[in-house]
């Protein structure tokens, strides 16, 4: 057992990504590891443009039926995506550490679908078994700028050049120009660009 | 049943002594317990089909005690207790969940500088969790709180009072979003 320090400087061979994640132009992504948990299987599962960069807390939880976009120049410093079905980033984006971005909540509400969720989860359970969940994607426009620690839930839409600040949890759409935070979120300053 | 070393552990530390693991129960690695000194004669007891997923730490004082029912998932949660904590079966905890009591919540003006022992010892809480929780990411459960069977703790909620059984509660400050009606024979109570 050897750590191979490329793995964690960005010096690994990015095309040993799956082959259905395509890297734009001069990217430079900080460690493998950050997709170790990649198993979409869509075609393409996920697209990152020119000169994106993606340090080593970022990590992708990505479902067999998930597809993430990331536009190009954006920075993603340590976003935890959690993609059960589509999460996409616009161009020149910036995320801060520790930033949850889902677009499921990855279990039911119901009570009785939740029991029989925790059965067919444990570590012995039929995972074929777990109830249907519900996503809804989540669309990050343009210049955007996520803050250390905000959460987005499913079916956000943040328009182009909000800023979402620290510890934010974004459970509705953030409009265009706005900045907004707390818990939920809700505007503090700022008006729509268009 | 008391495993000593997990067959799958890369931590060259044994289990604790006082921790008792139930049938089909998994837990990630010895390192979990890194932060635990519980002195009681159980210190940790954990149902069957139970799994303890990476990054949970059991942080735990000399005077702790902390019980966790069958078919729980905690993915990668602090518990950080002096005091008695408690989770129902069928529960699920979600990553960067900490879940601490008052005396280790509220350190004072820095918890660099506080006295650790005299806090913890002046306070006897004991937080309980109930059957089928749902406590989503990032949230925090501080205090000697109690959380009602079934309830679910959206994400980053800060909760520091009580929740009642099938609620929904959100938010810093925390608060009601709605009630949960279950499902036909979801519960018996």
């Amino acid at each position: 057992m050897g750590l191979d320090e490329r793995d964690i400087t960005g010096q690994w061979d990015y095309r040993s990504l799956p082959p259905n994640v395509r890297v734009g132009e001069n990217c430079w992504l900080e460690r493998r590891d950050s997709f170790a948990r990649f198993r979409s299987e869509q075609t393409p599962g996920l697209i990152l443009g020119d000169r994106v960069r993606i340090y080593t807390w970022t990590t992708f939880n990505v479902e067999p039926a998930g597809y993430v976009e990331v536009g190009d120049d954006s920075l993603l410093v340590g976003a935890i995506f959690m993609c059960a079905e589509r999460i996409k980033i616009g161009r020149n984006v910036t995320i801060s550490y520790h930033v949850t971005i889902a677009d499921s909540d990855f279990h039911p509400t119901d009570p009785e679908l939740r029991i029989r969720d925790a059965i067919a989860n444990s570590p012995h359970g039929d995972r074929s078994q777990r109830p249907a969940i519900i996503s809804r994607p989540v669309t990050i426009d343009d210049d955007a700028w996520i803050g250390i620690g905000a959460i987005i839930l499913k079916g956000v839409h943040i328009g182009r050049g909000a800023r979402i600040q620290a510890g934010a949890v974004v459970a509705h759409d953030v409009q265009a120009g706005t900045t907004v935070a707390g818990n939920p979120a809700i505007p503090i300053e700022g008006r729509q660009l268009e | 049943m008391t495993a000593s070393r997990l067959e799958h552990d890369w931590f060259s530390h044994p289990l604790p002594e006082n921790v008792r693991l139930g049938e089909r129960t998994w837990v990630y690695s010895s390192y979990a317990f890194r932060h635990y000194r519980s002195r009681r004669a159980i210190g940790l007891r954990v149902g069957s089909h139970t799994g303890i997923y990476q990054g949970t730490f059991f942080d735990l004082g000399p005077e702790a005690e902390v019980e966790i029912g069958n078919y729980c998932s905690l993915v990668g949660v602090i518990v950080a207790t002096n005091g008695r904590v408690s989770i129902g079966d069928y529960s699920f905890i979600a990553h960067e969940v900490v879940i601490a009591d008052t005396s280790w919540a509220t350190p004072g003006p820095s918890a660099a500088t506080a006295k650790p022992s005299s806090a913890r010892a002046s306070v006897a809480n004991s937080l309980e969790i109930g059957r089928n929780v749902w406590i989503g990411t990032q949230a925090t459960v501080v205090g000697g709180v109690r959380i009602g069977e079934g309830a679910i703790i959206g994400a980053g909620t800060l909760v520091t009072h009580d929740v009642p059984p099938f609620t929904i509660c959100a938010g810093n400050p925390m608060r009601i979003v709605r009630t949960i009606s279950p499902g036909k024979g979801a519960s018996t109570r």
